[in-house]
C-alpha cells in the first residue's frame, strides 16, 4: 500500500514544476500527481450524492460495491457519487512586492503561490466546486467571481499566468472587503507571506471567520526567510518599504529567528483559536502538503 | 639608508588604494534585498570592536605589503652606517717562500701581532695572507680573531705579488678609512711585471719590513742534454759559495756534482747521468737561504727514436720520400731517418714497434692486418703523427674505418684529370718555409687524386679546381696529415719538381712534431687537479708533471719603502665609482630580499586575518 509519505513526489517538486510551461500544465501536473498519490488513501471520494452505477472493474474499492444489486442481478456494480457542487471557494493570492522574493527556492513565493492557487482551482473545478480568484496587494487588483463552469478554471489559470508583483501588501483590507461581500458561506484560501503587521491580518481573518466562512491560510516563506542563512555584514533592504537595515547575520540570526518564531507562534495561536487553518509552507518543499491541508479543511465541511 | 633606484618609491603612492578603500568601504556592506526586514530591525546590529580592529589590521597589512614592495624595488642599502664606516685595519702578511729563511717568518708574525695590537678602540681588524694571491684569514672583526689568524699563518710556496694584497684590501674597504699594514720582506720581485696599482685614497698603506735573508742559493732551471743533465744555480749572496748538487732519480741518488759560484752569479752545473724515464729531484744544501728553492723537480719522458716509419709495398716503394728525407739529413738539419717497412713487417706481434717512432707515413694499406691498423690508430690517438699519401694502394674505406670517419668522406677519382696545386694557407707550418716560393707548387701536374669532404679538416692546399689537396686534422692527441695524391710519381710528377724535397721534409717534420705538452709548472699556475706544492704530480690522464717554485722569488733584491710607495697611485672615489660602490654595497646586503620576504609574511598574515570572519 502506498502512503503519501513515500509516494513519488517528483511531479510535486517545485524545481520540476517551475520548469513546466503553462499554468494549466503546472496545475494539471500537480493535481494529477497528487491524486495519483492519493490512490487508496483515506481521502476516498469527495461527495455524498449518488450519481450512477458502473460495472465493477478490478481495482475498484470494494466498499463502493452495491451488494443489493449483486443480490438481485448477480452482477457486480459499484456506486458512483455525484460530487458536491454547492461549495464556493475563494482563492486570495497576495501579489505584493514581497511575494516576488526568491531566495534559495526554485520559485519565487508568487510563482509558488500561483501554482498552488492554480492547483487548488484545478482540484476544486474537478470537484465541481465554484471557484473564484482574488489577487491583491494593498488593495484588490483582480477579482474573478466564483463559478463552477468547466471553462471557469481556464479563466483563473490565465489570470494566474499573467500575474505580476505589485506594491506593498495590506492583507487586512481585502479580507474585510471580501467578508462584507460574501453572501454565502464559503471556503476562503488565503495565500500570502503574511509579513505585514499581524494585528490587522488576524483581525481581517477573524472577520471572515465570523461571517461563517471557512478560512485556510497558507503562509509562504522562502527558505532564506526561514533560516536567514546570510554570511557577512550586509545592508538588508526591504523590497516593499525600501527600509534599510545594516546587520551582521552572524550576530542577528538568532534574534531574527526568534522574532520569526514569535510571529508564527502568534498566528498559529490566534488563528487556530479562531478556528482558522494556518499552514506555514517552505517554498522549496513540494506542494502536496498544502493540497492535503486544503482537502482536510474541505472534508471538515462535509 | 640609501636607495639604488629611488624612483620606484613613487609606486608607494599605491598605498592610497587600500586606504581609500578602507575609508570608503568602512561601513559599506553589500546590498541584499530582503522581505522580513521588519523582523530584522529589532536585531542588535553594530560593528564589533573586534571587527574594527580586524579591519585596521587588514589595512595595516595591505599598506605594509605595498610599501615593502615599493621599497624592495627601490633596492635599499645601508651605505656607511654602523660597522661599514668604522675604521678598518688590514694586516697583510707576506707568506711567499722568500719569507721561509730561518727566523724570518717568526719576525713577520711578531710584526703582524704588534700591528694588530696597535689597533685603536673601535677599529676593526682584518688579517690577509698573500703570496701570488691574497686570502682573507680573518674578516674585519675583533683583535682576538686577528691574533688567532696570525697564529695559524704558515709560509707557502708562492711568489710575492703585492698587487694581490692591495686589491684584497680595497675589496675589504667599505667606505670608511682603512689602514693597510703590509708585513713583508719588500722583495723587488713582487712588483715585477706589474703596472702601478690604483688604490682609493681612503686606504693608507704602511710597510713593516721584516728584512730579507742576506744569502740564498737556488736551482733556477734544469734541462736534459745529450748524456747529461744541466742545472742552473744562482748565488744571491755577497759571498762566493761552493757546494754539492745531488740528482735523485725515482727516489734513489743517481748523480752528484760540485759547484762553485761567485757572489751574485749564476752557473750551469752538468751532472753526468744517462737519461731514463722517471721523476728527478735536484737538491742543493742552503741552510741560510730560502728552503723552497733548494730543490727542483723534473719529469723525463720515455725515449723516442728519431725515425719515421714508412709503410710501403712493391707498388708504392717510397723511394722518393726516402731520398728526400735522406737529402735533408745530409744538409745538416735535424735528422729524420725513414725506416721503410712492408705491412707484413708490422703485422701481428710486431705492431707494437710502431709506438717507438716519431711519425708514420702510410703509402699503402694493402695487406695491413687488423693488429697493425689498431696499433696505428692507437699511435695517433696517443699523440703520434700520421701522414697519409693517397697512393693507388691506399684504400679510402680502410682509412675511414680506422679513424671512424664517414665512408663517403673519402673517395678516389674515377677518371684522370689535370690539376695543379695551390697553397691556400701559406702560414701553415708545412708551407711557411716556402715563403713566396710556394707558388712553384703550381707547376706540379696531377692526373689523379682523392676527393675529400673537407668537414672536420683544415685545408692547407687545394688543387686548382678547388678540391682539397693537403689536409690536416687532429685525432685524439695526435695529428693526421692527408696528401690527396701519391708521392711515388704515379698520379703526378711531383717528385721531379724541386719543391718536392722541402714539401716532404716539412710535412714529415710537421707530423713528427708531437704536440708539446708542458710537463713543468710553477706554483700558482698549476693545471687543475694538481696541488700547489712543489714536487712531481700525476694528472688525471696519468701524465706526470713537475711543479716548482717560481725562480723569480729566489732573488734577494729588495725595494725601498719609497720605491714601493711609488708603485701605488692613490685615487679619489669618483661619483661614478661611488654609484658603483653603492651598487656593490646593495648587492652585498641584498636588503630587498628581506623586504620581499617580509612582504610575503605580511600577506600571509593578511590572508589569515581576512579569512577569519
Amino acid at each position: 500500500m502506498t502512503t503519501p509519505a513515500v509516494r513519488d513526489l517528483r511531479f510535486l517538486d517545485p524545481g520540476v514544476i517551475a520548469r513546466l510551461g503553462t499554468m494549466e500544465l503546472k496545475a494539471r501536473t500537480v493535481v494529477e500527481g497528487f491524486l495519483s498519490g492519493l490512490h487508496r488513501s483515506p481521502y476516498k471520494g469527495f461527495s455524498v450524492e449518488f450519481a450512477e452505477y458502473r460495472q465493477y472493474l478490478p481495482g475498484d474499492d470494494l466498499n463502493t460495491l452495491d451488494w443489493k444489486v449483486y443480490a438481485r442481478t448477480d452482477r457486480h456494480y459499484v456506486k458512483k457519487f455525484e460530487e458536491e457542487t454547492n461549495l464556493e471557494c475563494h482563492l486570495l493570492l497576495d501579489q505584493s512586492a514581497s511575494m516576488a522574493y526568491r531566495g534559495a527556492a526554485p520559485m519565487s513565493k508568487l510563482e509558488y503561490g500561483s501554482v498552488l492557487a492554480a492547483s487548488l482551482a484545478f482540484l476544486m473545478n474537478r470537484q465541481r466546486d465554484a471557484t473564484g480568484l482574488i489577487t491583491f496587494d494593498e488593495q484588490i487588483r483582480f477579482r474573478l467571481p466564483a463559478a463552477a463552469r468547466p471553462g471557469h478554471v481556464h479563466a483563473i489559470l490565465l489570470a494566474l499566468e499573467r500575474i505580476q508583483a505589485g506594491l506593498r501588501s495590506d492583507v487586512a483590507r481585502p479580507l474585510h472587503q471580501l467578508a462584507e461581500a460574501l453572501l454565502k458561506r464559503s471556503l476562503v484560501v488565503v495565500i500570502s507571506d503574511l509579513l505585514d503587521d499581524p494585528d490587522p491580518v488576524i483581525k481581517g481573518l477573524r472577520h471572515l471567520k465570523f461571517r461563517g466562512t471557512d478560512v485556510v491560510v497558507f503562509q509562504l516563506l522562502d527558505p532564506n526567510e526561514l533560516t536567514f542563512p546570510f554570511k557577512g555584514a550586509a545592508k538588508f533592504t526591504d523590497i516593499e518599504t525600501s527600509e534599510e537595515v545594516l546587520a551582521d547575520p552572524a550576530r542577528s540570526r538568532t534574534e531574527y529567528l526568534r522574532e520569526l518564531a514569535r510571529l508564527t507562534l502568534r498566528y498559529d495561536r490566534e488563528l487556530r483559536g479562531a478556528g482558522i487553518d494556518y499552514v506555514q509552507i517552505d517554498t522549496s518543499q513540494p506542494l502536496d502538503f498544502a493540497l492535503l491541508t486544503y482537502l482536510s479543511a474541505r472534508s471538515r465541511r462535509k | 639608508m640609501g636607495l639604488l633606484y629611488p624612483a620606484f618609491l613613487l609606486a608607494a603612492v599605491a598605498i592610497a588604494i587600500p586606504i581609500a578603500l578602507h575609508l570608503l568601504r568602512r561601513d559599506v556592506a553589500p546590498d541584499v534585498p530582503f522581505t522580513a526586514v521588519r523582523l530584522l530591525k529589532r536585531s542588535p546590529v553594530d560593528r564589533s570592536r573586534r571587527r574594527r580592529l580586524r579591519d585596521l589590521l587588514l589595512l595595516a597589512a595591505r599598506v605594509a605589503a605595498l610599501l615593502l614592495l615599493a621599497l624592495a624595488f627601490a633596492r635599499p642599502f645601508v651605505p656607511g652606517s654602523g660597522s661599514a664606516m668604522m675604521p678598518l685595519r688590514v694586516v697583510a702578511v707576506d707568506r711567499s717562500f722568500s719569507m721561509g729563511a730561518p727566523g724570518q717568518f717568526e719576525r713577520a708574525r711578531a710584526l703582524a701581532r704588534a700591528a694588530v695590537d696597535e689597533a685603536t678602540f673601535g677599529e676593526r681588524v682584518a688579517v690577509v695572507a698573500f703570496d701570488d694571491r691574497a686570502e682573507v684569514l680573518a674578516p674585519p672583526g675583533s683583535r682576538q680573531d686577528a691574533r688567532q689568524a696570525i697564529d695559524r699563518l704558515a709560509v707557502g710556496h708562492g711568489g710575492t705579488r703585492y698587487a694581490a694584497a692591495l686589491s684584497k684590501a680595497a675589496e675589504l674597504a667599505t667606505g670608511g678609512p682603512v689602514r693597510l699594514v703590509l708585513v713583508t720582506d719588500l722583495q723587488r720581485a713582487g712588483w715585477e711585471g706589474e703596472s702601478r696599482v690604483r688604490l682609493p685614497s681612503s686606504i693608507d698603506v704602511e710597510i713593516r719590513d721584516t728584512g730579507i735573508a742576506a744569502a740564498n742559493a737556488a736551482i733556477v732551471a734544469a734541462r736534459l742534454t745529450d748524456g747529461a743533465l744541466v742545472a742552473s744555480i744562482r748565488n744571491a749572496a755577497a759571498a762566493p759559495r761552493q757546494g754539492q748538487i745531488v740528482l735523485t732519480h725515482d727516489g734513489a741518488e743517481a748523480a752528484r756534482a760540485s759547484y762553485s759560484l761567485e757572489p751574485g752569479a749564476s752557473a750551469d752545473v752538468p751532472l753526468a747521468w744517462k737519461a731514463s724515464a722517471g721523476s728527478i729531484v735536484l737538491t742543493i744544501d742552503d741552510p741560510d737561504g730560502f728552503p723552497a728553492d733548494n730543490a727542483r723537480h723534473l719529469v723525463v719522458g720515455p725515449a723516442l727514436t728519431p725515425e719515421v716509419l714508412v709503410v710501403t709495398s712493391a707498388e708504392a716503394p717510397g723511394f722518393y720520400l726516402q731520398r728526400a728525407l735522406h737529402a735533408a739529413a745530409d744538409s745538416g738539419e735535424e735528422a729524420l731517418a725513414a725506416r721503410l717497412v712492408t705491412p707484413a713487417e708490422i703485422a701481428g706481434g710486431r705492431a707494437a714497434a710502431i709506438q717507438r717512432h716519431r711519425a708514420v707515413v702510410l703509402l699503402t694499406t694493402r695487406s695491413l692486418d687488423r693488429t697493425a691498423r689498431e696499433a696505428l690508430t692507437a699511435f695517433v690517438t696517443g699523440g703520434g703523427g700520421l701522414m697519409i699519401a693517397a697512393a693507388p694502394d691506399v684504400e679510402p674505406d680502410v682509412i675511414a674505418t680506422m679513424f671512424g670517419w664517414s665512408g663517403s668522406a673519402l673517395s678516389a677519382d674515377g677518371e684522370p684529370r689535370r690539376a695543379s696545386l695551390a697553397a691556400t694557407d701559406i702560414r701553415h707550418p708545412i708551407f711557411r718555409p716556402f715563403g713566396a716560393l710556394a707558388t712553384n707548387l703550381g707547376n706540379v701536374r696531377f692526373t689523379r687524386a682523392w676527393r675529400v669532404a673537407p668537414d672536420g679538416w683544415h685545408v692547407a692546399a687545394r688543387f686548382d679546381d678547388g678540391a682539397p689537396a693537403l689536409l690536416e686534422r687532429t685525432h685524439g692527441e695526435g695529428r693526421i696529415v692527408l696528401f690527396a695524391s701519391d708521392l711515388d710519381r704515379r698520379w703526378n710528377d711531383f717528385p721531379l719538381h724541386p719543391a718536392f724535397v722541402p714539401f716532404v721534409v716539412e710535412a714529415v717534420r710537421h707530423v713528427a712534431a708531437r704536440a708539446a705538452e708542458p710537463d713543468l709548472f710553477v706554483v700558482g699556475r698549476v693545471p687543475p687537479g694538481v696541488g700547489a706544492e712543489p714536487g712531481v704530480h700525476r694528472l688525471e690522464s696519468g701524465r706526470l708533471v713537475a711543479v716548482n717554485v717560481d725562480p723569480r722569488e729566489s732573488s734577494t733584491a729588495v725595494l725601498t719603502a719609497e720605491e714601493f710607495a711609488a708603485m701605488i697611485e692613490q685615487v679619489e672615489a669618483s661619483p661614478l665609482s661611488r654609484a658603483a660602490e653603492a651598487e656593490q654595497i646593495e648587492s652585498r646586503q641584498s636588503l630587498w630580499q628581506y623586504g620581499l620576504l617580509l612582504m610575503l609574511a605580511v600577506l600571509v598574515v593578511e590572508s589569515f586575518v581576512g579569512r577569519g570572519n
